[in-house]
């Protein structure tokens, strides 16, 4: 065959290399609009973590007058699977599927096929296990959805990371199938490329979920206005 | 491990390309599907979805306000088993499950999904090919314009009849909601998804679009949208204007749900439509294509994506925390538990603005890539028209807080704010000075595209002319909320917006439908809706100088006059744009067969036959020239010339 | 070739003299072109018939009694100042287009027209005209602007303490709640004695700490010039000093709900006299 050397696309007889360069602009800018959304959830913890409206931001320990609501948040905090440190830990957990994602793609480019099939489907494991902690954690909360702005917001954070989560296996299941097949090699990497690109992205997105809620847990704002009012709490 | 190995090869564009496994005959499933199992799909998950969750769904269930929660869960069902149902019978997911189990696409399934060989079917199928997704999105975009149009003649009846209230309170709002969003989202789209997609990959030189399937997906998650948007017509409306503000919003009926999901949808749509069109216009211009020789309706519809792509998500964000506030009972804007009204503000506008630049900047590219055509010269100063563009983008994202001058969120924040939106004038100029000098001494080729774009300047000045009184504090303490401000964004969006894509439809309509559109009822229909628009605008803008203030269903008898106005020249709008058209459709119809290149451009799209053949080029053109080479040495520069070289003559200069 | 008057000298050549003669007296040829004579004579005419707009625009504003504030006052001049400087550029863009279809040569038909229009690629004079004049302007407006805001928000939400001051008259605080669809207007000076028709002394400093009880209402008071979001869960300030009695609207200027358009009142300026007896009247402890 005239085109053993040069791998094409199937479809518009392109070089590899150009659809390659076309798929890591495509994917910058798919990350532009990831960040944005990302920037959206960090705007809105971090402003209603300033405001504290009607003292409603309400993080575990702190109780929501009974005028407020019925909703009551409760006293200890540590009860079951707390809140602070599993972000830490599902953060590592996704650092973890990346390394091997990225070891997967650099297998590739130097041939080493065993390598990738492993470090892929490793890696798919391995984010497949972050879903299952990451809803371990959502669901053993000490407070509910109702339960002030503080449990909206955390719960709209673990939210982000299952939706990124899905999606990373979605990738992952996709990228490890081709490995297998070998339509991913040593000529033709770019979609392991573009992978682990995404999955550092998504390690930058957990990380700021675990900053914050680590980092902003009582409100600056100690004396909000109470609803409806001139007087303050 | 077995390697899937090429068995068989394809020549495509004269290259043997080995082919991977083909399964079945080409195109696999989806010969079977089309807009029909879409319609079928949709429906029937929509149908299985709500009554599934009426089943499980306790009737106890209710919120913290004791309202019953069932007909919320059955209508967010319904929404979502209708749009997956959709996307699933449309063919949507046989991309993405093919490239996870690993099964290529072939050239022949390619073919297939681009609509070669199936004649009309092509426009009721996931079809991939850049022109017929255009159509598509062309035809969606009249569609949604016609039922906003129509909503916007209610309204104006509404309002012209001082002496009688002809809609009840609710229904009103949920007109003037439904009318400012489905405007919104037709505006949108108006210039990016039929020209953009169309014309762009021809304008640069290329085959398709980058993504060609990604293109596909944003014309029919767009599709799928409208009718969650219509439906919530029917489940009590989206009463709170087109911005939706909470905690308003969640008072509102479960229409509201069809508003979020829209915007949630489209949010993704619009996404995928910027990262495709962006991409394309980056990798695949043609070779010889530098940036100076790339046309400036390129640049604008990069710059319109490039702010969508960015502005979008954080109205999509405000959405999900207002779906999730009303069907989870979180509080991210109910102010009672620690919710901000000011948090939903600032993400909504954190779209809201860069979207008026997102509508304006491809119209204005428009009117720029068309002028140079009808006046035989070049585009003056090419420089300046960039930077113009990139200065609106550059500023773009940071004037959102404008829009909340008197929200009272931050009043310091009011002065680098104010400083921000007068600086967008500085730009804006520079797109003003190009369109003029432009204009400066050109012989003008008086048909129906470039009428347009007198009309588009027009407006485009006393939009922004009262854009620049809003964006003064102080002024906007009288005129915030008002129908000045009303009038204000309707000379823009609609004035300068609409009648540019007005003009561009008319420009492209060759290349398009392969016929000319008709020209003598094409301008009846403009002019009469430019006067009509005057007419509306202006006495709005009295009516806001006097304190009218905007949504509102009665208001004293001061404002009458200005009101009716305003009602006469809407019917006035409303028949000239149904007479523009009557020109579109019976041009499309029977009009006068267009050449391949009716008037005379010198860019890459018209060098195509037309119809255009599905792979655009046969052979992939190279460029050599700067896009506006027309026009003639400059007689006046010649003479000073001359009489230059006189004057140093007889002053003893050697 | 217009507009390449890249300089010619090198190194090599020093003395070499450029071909083009200097930008002034360029600009005194440019006008002696005669389109250039009548786009300047139409745009003086046109902007001559643009000018009353200054005028007209206040007329609207002023129907019902405005200005009954300074702050009002204010907004006007900025208006009509703000008028003043678009019209010159307004003028010559519509004198620009206005002229091409009349002045410069026209055609129709359904061709390309066989003769091409002057390739004028760019034009740094104009260029730099234009850029500098525009800047120039948007400078203007924004210090007009910031200067504005500035004395404005010292006359609306200036610090309380700061009138306490001899010789300045005594501020008047009142609280402003918004709900759907009336408002509450309560002054805390006089024993919490609440209203629904806002009544406000003549000549004194009136300071509205405003907020909501259900959804965002928007404060307005008309004539007088201001406007404050009500905010649930926060609250906002402004404040104005009436210089006018009469009777003035309040609208609400934020669509909250059904009965958005219904929800106005009244504001009743009243000589400091008329103010106390209406306060004695309405059960109020008079201002000390």
């Amino acid at each position: 065959m005239s085109t053993s050397t040069l791998p094409v696309s199937p479809t518009t007889g392109e070089p590899i290399t150009t659809i390659a360069r076309r798929g890591r602009v495509g994917l910058w800018f798919m990350i532009v609009a990831d960040v944005s959304g990302t920037i959206a959830l960090v705007i809105s913890y971090s402003y209603l973590w300033s405001l504290n409206v009607n003292g409603g931001w309400a993080p575990p320990g702190s109780t929501l007058t009974a005028d407020q609501t019925n909703s009551t948040i409760p006293s200890d905090p540590k009860a079951s699977f707390a809140v602070e440190w599993p972000f830490w830990a599902i953060f590592l957990v996704v650092v973890v599927a990346t390394v091997l994602m990225w070891f997967g793609y650099r297998s590739a480019r130097s041939g080493n096929h065993a390598g990738l099939v492993v470090g892929t489907g490793l890696s798919l494991v391995v984010s497949v296990a972050a879903l299952v902690f990451q809803w371990i954690q959502m669901s053993t909360f000490p407070f509910g959805a109702g339960d002030g702005a503080y449990a909206s917001a955390v719960l709209l954070l673990c939210a982000s990371n299952i939706f990124h989560l899905f999606l990373l296996i979605f990738i992952g299941m996709g990228i490890f199938a081709r490995a297998r097949k070998g339509l991913i090699n040593k000529s033709n990497w770019y979609q392991a490329q573009a992978a682990s690109y995404y999955m550092t992205w998504v390690c930058i997105a957990f990380l700021l979920g675990a900053i914050l809620t680590t980092f902003m847990v009582d409100s600056p704002n100690v004396d909000p206005a109470i609803f409806g009012t001139f007087k303050q709490q | 491990m077995s390697v899937d190995t090429a068995t068989e090869t394809k020549r495509v564009f004269g290259v043997e390309v080995p082919q991977p496994r083909q399964f079945g005959a080409s195109g696999g499933i989806m010969r079977r599907l089309n807009f029909g199992t879409g319609l079928i799909g949709g429906i029937g998950l929509a149908a299985i979805a709500g009554w599934v969750t009426a089943i499980i769904t306790p009737s106890s269930a209710s919120n913290d306000t004791f309202a019953p929660m069932e007909p919320t869960y059955v209508y967010l069902a319904v929404l979502l088993g209708w749009a997956i149902g959709f996307m699933l019978g449309i063919g949507a997911f046989v991309g993405p499950l093919r490239w996870v189990v690993g099964r290529d696409i072939t050239h022949d399934d390619a073919e297939y999904m681009a609509g070669k060989d199936l004649g009309r079917a092509r426009y009721w199928k996931y079809t991939t090919d850049h022109k017929v997704v255009g159509i598509q999105y062309l035809i969606a975009t009249m569609l949604l314009l016609g039922f906003a149009g129509l909503l916007a003649m209610l309204i104006r009846t509404e309002l012209g009849m001082t002496w009688a209230e002809l809609f009840s309170p609710s229904f009103y709002n949920s007109m003037i909601g439904t009318h400012g969003i489905a405007m919104i989202i037709a505006m949108i789209v108006a210039v990016t998804g039929p020209l953009g997609n169309f014309i762009v990959p021809m304008m640069i030189g290329a085959r398709d679009m980058a993504y060609p399937r990604l293109n596909a997906l944003s014309l029919w998650l767009l599709v799928a949208a409208i009718p969650m948007l219509i439906s919530s017509m029917f489940m009590g409306g989206i009463q709170d204007g087109w911005s939706v503000y909470q905690p308003l919003a969640s008072q509102a009926p479960i229409g509201m749900l069809g508003y979020q999901l829209t915007i949630i949808t489209f949010a993704i749509s619009t996404a995928i439509a910027s990262v495709n069109l962006m991409t394309t216009i980056l990798t695949m211009r043609a070779k010889g294509m530098t940036w100076s020789r790339t046309p400036i309706f390129v640049y604008g519809i990069f710059a319109a994506s490039l702010m969508g792509l960015y502005a979008f998500p954080f109205f999509q964000y405000s959405q999900i925390l207002g779906l999730s506030d009303r069907v989870f009972n979180t509080s991210f804007f109910n102010p009672l538990n620690g919710g901000s009204v000011w948090l939903y503000e600032n993400l909504f506008w954190l779209l809201g603005h860069p979207e008026v630049y997102v509508i304006i900047i491809p119209s204005a590219a428009v009117a720029l890539e068309l002028m140079p055509v009808f006046l035989r010269k070049p585009l003056f100063s090419f420089n300046f028209a960039v930077a113009g563009i990139v200065g609106v983008v550059a500023l773009s994202g940071l004037v959102w807080a404008h829009h909340m001058y008197m929200t009272g969120w931050a009043p310091a924040a009011n002065y680098p704010f104010m400083l921000s939106t007068e600086m967008i004038s500085i730009p804006v100029g520079f797109l003003v000075l190009v369109a003029i000098g432009t204009f400066w001494r050109g012989t003008a080729w008086t048909r129906l595209p470039l009428m347009a774009i007198y009309a588009v300047i027009f407006n485009k000045m006393i939009g922004g002319v009262t854009g620049i009184y809003l964006s003064d504090v102080p002024v906007d303490q009288y005129f915030h909320g008002s129908m000045f401000v009303v009038a204000h964004f309707h000379y823009m969006l609609m004035g300068a917006g609409l009648f540019g894509a007005m003009a561009g439809i008319a420009f492209f309509f060759p290349k398009m439908t392969g016929r000319i559109l008709d020209e003598r009822v094409g301008s009846i229909g403009l002019w009469t809706a430019f006067i009509g628009f005057q007419i509306t605008f202006m006495s709005m803008f009295v009516a806001g100088l006097q304190g009218q203030p905007r949504r509102v269903l009665q208001f004293d008898s001061q404002f009458n006059i200005s009101n009716w106005i305003s009602t006469i020249g809407a019917y006035v709008i409303g028949i000239g744009m149904l007479i523009f058209l009557a020109a579109i459709i019976t041009s499309w119809r029977s009009g006068a067969i267009a050449g391949s290149n009716p008037w005379g451009s010198k860019s890459l799209e018209w060098q195509t036959e037309t119809p255009v053949p599905l792979e655009n080029f046969p052979v992939l053109p190279v460029v050599t020239e700067r896009p506006y080479d027309y026009g003639v040495p400059d007689p006046y520069e010649a003479e000073l010339d001359a009489r230059d070289q006189d004057l140093t003559e007889k002053a003893g200069i050697k | 070739m217009s507009g390449t008057n890249a300089s010619t000298l090198t190194p090599e050549e020093p003395e070499a003299p450029t071909n083009r003669p200097p930008s002034m007296r360029r600009i005194k040829l440019w006008l002696q072109r005669p389109y250039a004579r009548k786009v300047l004579i139409l745009t003086v005419l046109i902007g001559f018939l643009l000018l009353p707009l200054c005028w007209l625009l206040l007329a609207a504003m002023n129907q019902t009694g405005a200005p009954a504030s300074d702050i009002m006052k204010d907004i006007e001049q900025t208006i009509f100042v703000f008028t003043l400087v678009s019209i010159p550029i307004t003028a010559f863009v519509f004198a620009v287009l206005l002229y091409s279809l009349l002045g410069w040569r026209r055609v129709t038909g359904d061709e390309p027209p066989m003769q091409d229009s002057p390739a004028i690629r760019t034009n740094t004079i104009g260029v730099i005209l234009w850029t500098g004049v525009s800047s120039l302007l948007a400078f203007f407006l924004v210090v007009w602007g910031l200067i504005e805001l500035a004395q404005i928000t010292a006359n609306s939400y200036g610090s309380i303490s700061a009138d306490e001051q001899p010789g300045q008259p005594k501020s008047e605080i009142i609280n402003v709640t918004g709900q759907q669809w009336v408002w509450t207007f309560e002054y805390p000076q006089h024993d919490g004695l609440t209203s629904d028709v806002l009544y406000m002394p003549l000549d004194r400093p009136v300071y509205f700490n405003v907020t909501s009880k259900d959804v965002i209402h928007s404060f307005w008071a008309v004539e007088l010039g201001i406007k404050i979001d009500a905010n649930p869960g926060a609250i906002t300030q402004t404040g104005v000093t009436a210089n006018k009695v009469g009777t003035f609207n309040v609208r609400c200027a934020e669509l909250c709900g059904m009965h958005h358009a219904y929800m106005q009142t009244e504001i009743r300026v009243l000589e400091q006299d008329g103010f106390d007896s209406w306060v004695r009247e309405s059960g109020g402890k008079k201002t000390s």
